[in-house]
């Protein structure tokens, strides 16, 4: 089990909380997380690496406990985790490549292997040619793969990535859409939330579509077309 | 490890070259309140030293009667230094206080043929200023004293001062520490927030709650350390300025205790100043670092 979320509720104002919430990823999944902005998407990823604690139910990530998880133990768990929040922001004054070797050097790997994992996730995003580039000079599309190639250069067993596609035109969202799912292809777990209907339809991947704090429905993998469309008009726009 | 290390210095060292502003404002304010804190720990060391001193100067004459033997006024001095509060008792003979009398009034008037008026005097000190009043009432009781002469009201106004100069500084010193450990946390809580992607960035990735303030805590001690040196020039130069400004002014003050050693302000205020910055620095990331 990659993820369980055992009735969990998050209390804070009215957008955002979360109520009663039941979820299993298995690992080696690949899940799309779908509802309107609000629903809770981003508090069920934060209570995933524990940025909030669930005011109730238990949330567990890659067999360990997070509500319970101290502080100073969630580091440990995040090295597990790959991470591209919807706020991630690349570090301007960094190039590339210095963005990605900097989430490595913070935990402690030694600059040989720096280099060499770098290297491998620059090849794995297409982004050997920018490596050198600030994060200024790279386009939407270009600054989404270095955060991503950033959140696996740990090689993580499971990807969390919230709102990925988010001011992308299709063409690149679906270029990002095809690099987590290969990143999934190499044995990740990956839990990717969205607003974009099209890339949901064309990866024909399990959706969870949730709406003010609850998932109103879980279709797996193939289980097209009539509950996508059911789904979508009910919680998206 | 040395990997890990080197990281964190980075880490500090760019933060240091990156917001140049930020260092000039905490930098600049370590200075100032160091300066203060120095400069008035220098002027109080003195003004301590000095006030402690002068009490030891207060000394209790006592005459004798007229009547009193030498050998009297020999034995009642040694009575005297064998007391626990004495610390020296001074027997001037009559004659010889006598002589000195008529050679300072010579000039004005001729002493020659006058017989000798004073009495044998004995000059008792105390060792601790605070016991003369005491020992002066216990000596007034002896028959052999005439009168004691203690100066009681200028030691208490002494005493007063010494103590009033203690408290002040304290005092001072106390509220110059605080504002100067307010400013200097400030400074390093905007540091923080102008480096919240490195911290999110870092959280994220997984690294360590230790290695994330580590940076900052480093920080705070440089600019700590930077700002203290610089306290240090500064006032032990103007106290250079100063001390040669005012001696010549009040000469008196060429009597003073000397201050404070300019090694102790040398090694003492960036000491002080990089253990500041430190405890600021990691007071604002337990606040305002977190996972």
């Amino acid at each position: 089990m990659a993820v369980e979320l055992k009735q969990v509720s998050v209390a804070y104002g009215e957008q955002g909380a979360l109520r009663r919430v039941n979820l299993r990823v298995e690992r080696g999944e690949f899940v799309f997380l779908v509802g309107a902005t609000g629903a809770g998407k981003s508090t069920l990823f934060k209570l995933l690496y524990g940025e909030r604690r669930p005011t109730e139910g238990e949330v567990w990530v890659l067999g360990q406990p997070v509500h319970r998880l101290k502080p100073r133990e969630l580091p440990f768990l995040r090295r597990q985790m790959g991470i591209v929040p919807q706020d991630y922001p690349l570090l301007p004054r960094k190039t590339v490549w210095e963005n990605i070797a900097y989430g490595l050097r913070a935990i402690g790997y030694n600059e040989s292997a720096v280099r060499q994992r770098v290297a491998q996730v620059l090849a794995l995003v297409g982004l050997n040619e920018q490596a050198r580039q600030l994060p200024s000079q790279l386009s939407g599309g270009e600054a989404q793969r270095a955060a991503i190639a950033r959140a696996i250069a740990n090689n993580p067993p499971l990807l969390i990535a919230d709102e990925p596609t988010a001011n992308l035109d299709p063409d690149t969202s679906w270029e990002i859409i095809e690099l987590l799912l290969r990143i999934n292809l190499r044995g990740a777990t990956v839990i990717v939330s969205t607003h974009n209907r099209t890339i949901v339809d064309r990866a024909c991947q399990r959706v969870v579509a949730m709406d003010r704090g609850q998932i109103l429905s879980d279709v797996p993998r193939g289980g097209y077309p009539m509950e996508l469309d059911r789904l979508y008009a009910s919680v998206l726009l | 490890m040395i990997d890990r290390i080197r990281f964190v210095l980075h880490e500090t060292w760019e933060s240091l070259l990156r917001n140049a502003t930020m260092q000039a404002a905490a930098i600049s304010t370590a200075c100032i309140a160091l300066i203060l804190l120095g400069g008035a720990g220098m002027a109080l060391y003195k003004l301590d030293a000095a006030a402690s001193a002068l009490p030891s100067q207060f000394e209790a004459e006592v005459f004798l009667k007229m009547t009193a033997t030498r050998e009297q006024a020999l034995q009642l001095k040694a009575e005297l230094e064998s007391w626990q509060a004495v610390a020296q008792a001074t027997l001037t003979p009559r004659e010889v206080a006598w002589e000195e009398q008529k050679q300072k009034l010579a000039a004005d008037v001729n002493l020659a043929d006058i017989p000798n008026p004073l009495p044998d005097k004995l000059t008792v000190r105390v060792r601790d200023p605070e016991q003369l009043p005491a020992v002066a009432e216990r000596i007034q009781q002896s028959p052999l004293v005439d009168e004691v002469i203690d100066s009681r009201a200028e030691l208490q106004t002494v005493l007063s001062l010494s103590r009033l100069v203690r408290w002040i500084g304290l005092g001072a010193g106390g509220l110059l520490l605080l504002a100067a450990l307010i400013l200097i946390y400030n400074t390093v809580r905007l540091t923080i927030f102008s480096r919240q992607r490195e911290v999110r960035v870092m959280a994220l990735v997984g690294a360590t709650l230790r290695s994330i303030r580590l940076p900052f805590i480093l920080e705070g001690m440089t600019q700590g350390l930077v700002g203290g040196a610089l306290a240090a020039t500064l006032t032990l130069l103007a106290a250079a300025l100063l001390s040669d400004y005012m001696t010549e002014q009040w000469a008196f003050l060429r009597d003073l205790p000397p201050g404070l050693p300019p090694l102790v302000v040398l090694v003492g205020l960036p000491t002080l100043g990089a253990l500041m910055g430190g405890l600021c620095a990691w007071w604002a990331t337990l606040r305002y670092v977190r996972i």
